[in-house]
């Protein structure tokens, strides 16, 4: 009775006016970002994460949900209309969508991609839906063991897919949790690293890292591309010629059913991702198609398989993020911080807790399919006169929202400072080729897995042995080494065709 | 290239690696006996950052991704320089001038190092945008952002 309480509680907040406002404007910014090269569905989620702060949390989650998915297949937008991937998930897209645009049959290419998109988010909220509060009570029985060590498979996982090199990712999320243990330590409230400033006892906020890392490397980078515009001079796109024939849909079918499972289980693990989903659905729709050889010619299942794909990954993802509290990707790492900021913690007990909630960011992210597809129809041509925006202006204008989203955290300039830091470290990371997300994931992830680890030895008096005789932590603890070694098996198998090569 | 770039950065992590290790040697020990205490996961960063750095080290020594070919993409750009001084001058002005004024300073600047050379694209931005932005933040959402002698 509870669960139905809160199933009904949560979808009423969801289709609040406000809740369904926020979610529609999260879609038009999310595609108008996805569509704009050189910026992230992260970058894009940072930025305007500042403006939430005084949004009710549910608003607020509206806001950035719709942005996640919106982003999804902007990014495909411009996959399509330019071959320019405006998310990596999307890469897989272009390689038939560009091929359609380049046949004069845009408004096609488009239209399937639209509706590939919508089925793979719908598919993915039933995912969300289903299963979700299932493995919330599975993980209601954790103990502080099995939550360190789960904490610690998510964080070698990202390891394992983030990074060319084992190395620079495990770096990478060492550095983060050294960042992390800056400030009162959170069992005893002892002061570390802190230099004696007063600043630094609170730790460095994950929030300014995020906006240094994310954005001023992407400011930066952005700099040298001169072919970043242009978005504008495709040709006028029919609304009529935007909704697929049945022939197309019966062709979809199959690829649409290939990319939806595969994205929501994907999504599911952590570090795989968009670009893996879309590309292993891109290959197995490729392999099941009576029409192989029409595959990198314009093929519409090869759009319809990775497009389907990278949309079901954001519901795939949000499974981890809210019930377990592990984020499956860098996006649901900062919904994360956003949850935290508005004093939710994810986690089996926000299905407990915060029923009502848990439940309306399920629903929340329904209604973002909805707006997605109904947004992308409607006003396509509008975004994508948005998305021209000069980057002369956009890029300056992200500059000082970086500073004021930095400022409005705490109306402090250290934290102004801090996150031109990271900024600075962030370019150093990229210049090393070294991942940025384990350290992203260690800056949110650190502080509980730091407690977790310290209260489980303290119940044990300090035996490790307890991480190896409760079945979960056992469990998560094999799957992280199974994670790290296949990580140096791919590096070095990487290494050995490089040579070959 | 990228080995001699896992050369250098190996041993700069090492360098921090044993500084971390330094100050956490320093940290108070205030746990129950056979407890962790409030040094126990930085001693285990330190030996995860030593053992990590060390093996990007002698990775690099050993000639590990000298083929990578993506050493151009990452360069920051021949623009990337002048626009992170511009970026530092911008935050330590900022208290001072005020941000209208920091700011309208900053995006006039940025707009010209993306390429922009027509005066009135750059100047009606960096004017606009910056003054909207603090009506936004500080009548919208209340955050108390900076005011200058002038603005």
């Amino acid at each position: 009775m509870v669960v139905t309480g809160d199933v009904l509680q949560g979808f009423l907040q969801a289709i609040q006016p406000s809740s369904l406002l926020a979610t529609a404007v999260g879609c038009l910014l999310g595609i108008v970002v996805g569509m704009i090269p050189g910026m992230t569905i992260s970058s894009g989620i940072i930025i305007l994460l500042p403006l939430t702060f005084v949004l009710d949390p549910n608003v607020s989650i509206a806001l950035l949900l719709g942005l996640y998915v919106g982003g999804m297949l902007g990014g495909s937008f411009s996959a399509i209309l330019l071959n320019i991937p405006g998310t990596p998930s999307a890469a897989a897209t272009a390689l038939d969508g560009h091929p359609l645009v380049a046949r004069g049959e845009t408004g096609r290419a488009l239209g399937v991609a639209m509706l590939a998109s919508f089925a793979g988010g719908l598919f993915s909220f039933l995912c969300l839906f289903l299963i979700s509060p299932s493995l919330a009570d599975l993980a209601l029985g954790f103990r502080a063991p099995d939550l360190f060590s789960l904490m610690f498979l998510g964080l070698t996982m990202i390891c394992s897919f983030a990074a060319q090199s084992w190395i620079k990712g495990l770096l990478s999320a060492v550095i983060g949790l050294a960042i992390v243990s800056i400030g009162q330590d959170p069992v005893m409230g002892t002061a570390r690293f802190t230099f004696g400033d007063t600043n630094l006892l609170s730790g460095i906020h994950f929030l300014t890292a995020l906006i240094g890392l994310f954005a001023i490397p992407q400011l930066i980078g952005n700099l040298g591309k001169k072919t970043i515009d242009g978005v504008v001079r495709t040709p006028s796109i029919p609304f009529k010629s935007l909704l697929p024939t049945l022939p197309d849909l019966r062709r979809m079918r199959l690829p649409v059913t290939i990319g939806s499972i595969a994205g929501s289980f994907l999504g599911m693990l952590p570090g795989a991702g968009g670009p893996i989903a879309a590309f292993i659905s891109y290959d197995y729709a490729r392999k099941t198609a009576q029409n192989s050889n029409e595959f990198g010619k314009g093929a519409i299942e090869g759009i319809a398989a990775p497009e389907s794909a990278n949309n079901a990954v954001t519901g795939g993802a949000l499974i981890p993020m809210m019930t377990l509290g592990i984020p499956g990707d860098p996006v649901t790492a900062v919904l994360i911080g956003a949850l935290l900021i508005h004093g939710l913690a994810p986690g089996p007990l926000l299905f407990i807790e915060h029923g009502d909630f848990a439940y309306g960011i399920i629903f929340s992210f329904f209604w973002a399919n909805i707006f997605n597809l109904v947004i992308a129809l409607a006003g396509l041509r509008l975004l994508i006169k948005l998305a021209a925006a000069p980057r002369t202006i956009l890029m300056p204008a992200i500059a000082i929202l970086c500073v004021v989203g930095s400022y409005a955290l705490r109306n402090s300039f250290f934290d102004v400072y801090v996150m031109f830091c990271f900024g600075l470290l962030g370019l150093v990371m990229k210049w090393l080729d070294m991942p940025v997300v384990p350290l992203l994931l260690a800056l949110v992830l650190g502080q509980q897995l730091e407690e977790n680890l310290r209260i489980a030895l303290t119940g044990s008096q300090g035996d490790i042995s307890v991480f190896f005789t409760s079945p979960f932590s056992a469990l998560f603890l094999s799957l992280s080494v199974v994670s790290v070694i296949w990580s140096i098996q791919s590096t070095r198998g990487m290494q050995n065709k490089e040579a070959g090569t | 290239m990228m080995a001699r770039r896992n050369v250098l950065a190996g041993m700069v992590l090492l360098a921090i690696g044993l500084g971390y290790g330094v100050l956490t040697a320093g940290l108070p020990d205030r746990s129950l006996p056979g407890t962790p205490g409030p040094a126990f996961l930085p001693w285990l960063i330190t030996a995860g950052w030593l053992a990590l750095s060390t093996a990007l080290l002698v990775r690099g020594l050993l000639g590990g991704g000298k083929n990578s070919t993506d050493v151009i993409e990452h360069r920051i750009p021949a623009q990337g320089w002048p626009a992170l001084v511009g970026f530092a001058a911008y935050l330590l002005l900022l208290p001072t001038l005020g941000f209208i004024v920091a700011s309208i300073l900053f995006f006039a600047s940025l707009t010209w190092l993306y390429g922009e050379r027509n005066k009135l694209r750059i100047v009606l931005p960096a004017i606009i945008i910056p003054i909207v932005l603090f009506y936004l933040f500080t009548a919208g959402f209340q955050v108390l952002l900076p005011r200058g002698p002038w603005w």
